[in-house]
């Protein structure tokens, strides 16, 4: 089992907040180059494949074009929706696969979470307000997915389990069951529109299951106030509203606002929050689903989100195990054959 | 970030316009009552809807071949229009122009325009006009995705970004030039892409959302009103009849799942259905909007078929300038 996935969301890193703030924009072309970098590098370090599905722009494919690597994109089909990378994840399972590089923000790996709960995860932020991935290069992702792919470093020892807030939904005798990675916002919003949040003014509360200052977005704000670390049991609830305290906080990079503070608690694993009123639900920082006056919601978090891969680490392990010798890397390039 | 009722109905009844007129004008077209070609705008409406609804009367738009609708969303008489497209004297440009030269300098509106491309720099001149005088006017620049495969769509965006002019590109990316799909002219998905290059944010938002269009424009616009310059909007949207006419000659070029894909996501009946969940229309009051403006296009029919043609003593009037007036 020395298979790697690898999936890029086309979509991360476009959206209407590069016009409100100094976010980042992330072509096409720097995707592929990302891609095309871990490829090389995980079939430098052994994997023997390294598996990839189409997408609508074609970044698979170009990113797969002409590399000396057990590279395959898998016949799945292409939807330009959330549903190639959940179908991805899924597809990635069967296929028996190490380790799963994503390429996208919050909402990407939140979709590789539906698809395979338990998904051995490398994300590497090309999003937004990216809390879930990080910044990462596909150089080292790519060698730490093989060699947690290959068992030469162990998945028990590298691999960190992330939380999630999980979602139900009565809407009207309508049931949804839902997830999020990071946070879960009330924002109050009849339409879904632009689906980022840049108005401080809209956001009613949010429940986070990573509530760190180092961040931008709705899990900064929890942040600033009560940090729960991402590997830390529980999370924390905050209702937005006239209230003693005030904060500080980027909403989006770059762009600083006040946020009225009503209410802060500390939430234990499991421990039900129940919202109500009419307003339009946000899935790590992105308005998706619109809900009823008569909607009840009710969120808790679990940790039993995705294994995180620490890249580093695993790296490290690998170099104290003499893995990157080169008389080793000849051994390693035996082991798949090419 | 969330649209008052009012701004929700002015953005509907815009869009309900242009539908209702280009219907109207696809059928004139097929019963032979119309002159020369016909693009048609129905399924792009929530783009033109949702930018024009974020512009005041004095800024300026330029349009492209397919522009009817972007002139019924900033304002167009129906009756004037319908006129122009029968070439009639009573028409926009009394009857000269028909559908590819539709203007009206009343409305900011700089013309439509039958040459790919050639509406962007149209633009970046009256930007520059704009932020000389000083008066706060901004101007948007429509065009298509293969526009953006131009020469002049280049230049007008490089000379925009360096000279900091107040201009919104907004890109109606219907991933169709003419009969030729975007993959099979340009290595790029986004055009967006193409935006950092001359040193302007871009952004994509979905076409066929109006509230996600009118979001982006209204901070597009203050944007450059601020004095923050240019800036690129990419909306994905789809046209859902033929690159000219309703039936096209029956050219197929297009999957027919991939039209019935799109027209689910109709972006009138989608933003209805969403009114009316949110409880600020009806259904009631929906058919009697599409009602009572088809009723007004079958006067502006009428008054079209009823208006006299140019006369041929007046060939050669408003074709050339005379300069009279025009700085020298």
């Amino acid at each position: 089992m020395s298979t790697v996935g690898i999936i890029v969301n086309p979509n991360a890193g476009k959206d209407i907040r590069r016009l409100v703030t100094p976010a980042t924009h992330t072509s096409d072309v720097t995707k592929i180059g990302i891609v095309r970098r871990a490829i090389v590098a995980a079939a430098e370090s052994g994997a023997k494949r390294i598996l990839l599905v189409p997408d609508t722009h074609n970044l698979a494919q170009r990113a797969a074009e002409g590399i000396d690597a057990p590279v395959e994109v898998l016949d799945e089909p292409v939807s330009g929706s959330r549903h190639e990378t959940i179908g991805a994840a899924r597809r990635f399972r069967a296929e028996q696969a190490g380790a799963v590089i994503v390429l996208g923000g919050d909402g990407t790996s939140r979709d590789v979470a539906v698809g395979w709960p338990d998904a051995p995860l490398i994300a590497i932020s090309t999003g937004t307000n990216n809390v879930f991935p990080t910044a990462i290069d596909g150089t080292s992702a790519g060698a730490a997915a093989a060699f947690v792919a290959r068992g030469i470093v162990p998945l028990a020892v590298v691999g960190h389990r992330s939380k999630k807030v999980v979602v139900h939904i009565d809407d009207r005798g309508v049931v949804h069951e839902d997830l999020a990675l990071i946070d879960l916002a009330f924002i109050d919003a009849m339409f879904v529109g632009a689906r980022a949040i840049w108005d401080p003014l809209t956001v009613r509360a949010v429940v986070a299951a990573v509530a760190t200052p180092a961040s931008t977005g709705l899990s900064s704000i929890a942040g600033r106030i009560h940090p729960v670390g991402r590997f830390e049991p529980g999370g924390v609830f905050v209702r937005l509203g006239p209230g003693d305290r005030q904060v500080r906080v980027p909403l989006a990079p770059g762009a600083f606002t006040t946020m009225h503070i009503a209410e802060v608690r500390p939430l234990a694993d499991g421990e039900t929050i129940t919202m109500s009123g009419q307003c339009v639900l946000a899935f790590d920082g992105e308005r998706e689903r619109p809900v009823s006056a008569d909607a009840t919601v009710t969120a808790h978090i679990e940790s039993t989100g995705p294994l995180v891969i620490d890249v580093e680490h695993a790296l490290i392990l690998a170099a104290r195990d003499r893995i990157f010798d080169a008389t080793n890397h000849h051994l390693t390039k035996d082991s798949h054959g090419s | 970030m969330d649209l008052s009722p009012p701004v929700q109905f002015d953005l509907h009844r815009r869009m309900v316009r242009i539908r209702v007129f280009e219907e109207a004008a696809g059928r004139l077209a097929e019963a032979n009552k119309l002159p020369g070609f016909l693009h048609l705008y129905v399924g792009e409406e929530a783009v033109a809807a949702g930018v024009c609804a974020a512009l005041n009367d004095d800024d300026h738009i330029t349009s492209t071949h397919r522009g009817h609708g972007h002139l019924v969303a900033k304002g167009g008489d129906f009756n004037r229009m319908m006129a122009e497209l029968m070439g009639k004297s009573t028409g926009m440009c009394k009857g000269k122009g028909g559908s590819m030269h539709i203007s009206d300098l009343s409305l900011g509106m700089l013309g439509a325009n039958g040459i790919v491309g050639a509406g962007s720099p149209i633009a970046v001149g009256a930007a520059f006009a704009n932020k000389y005088r000083g008066r706060g006017q901004v101007a948007v620049a429509f065009f298509g995705d293969g526009a953006t495969n131009i020469g002049a769509f280049h230049e007008a965006a490089n000379m925009a970004c360096a000279l900091h002019l107040p201009i919104v590109f907004a890109c109606e990316n219907n991933e169709y030039g003419e009969f030729t799909p975007r993959s099979a002219t340009m290595a790029i998905t986004d055009i967006v892409d193409r935006a950092a290059g001359y040193g302007m944010p871009g952004v994509i938002i979905d076409g066929m959302d109006v509230v996600a269009v009118h979001e982006a424009t209204l901070e597009a616009v203050a944007r450059a009103r601020a004095g923050g310059g240019p800036s690129l909007i990419e909306a994905k949207t789809y046209r859902f009849y033929n690159h000219h006419g309703i039936q096209n000659l029956g050219l197929k070029y297009r999957p027919d799942d991939e039209v019935a894909q799109w027209k689910e996501r109709d972006p009138i009946f989608t933003f209805e259905d969403r009114m009316i969940e949110n409880g600020t229309m009806t259904r009631d009051r929906v058919d009697e909007i599409w009602a009572g403006l088809r009723g007004e296009i079958e006067v502006a029919i009428k008054f079209a078929e009823d208006s006299p043609l140019p006369t041929p003593d007046q060939i050669l009037v408003d074709v050339y300038t005379s300069m009279t007036g025009a700085a020298q």
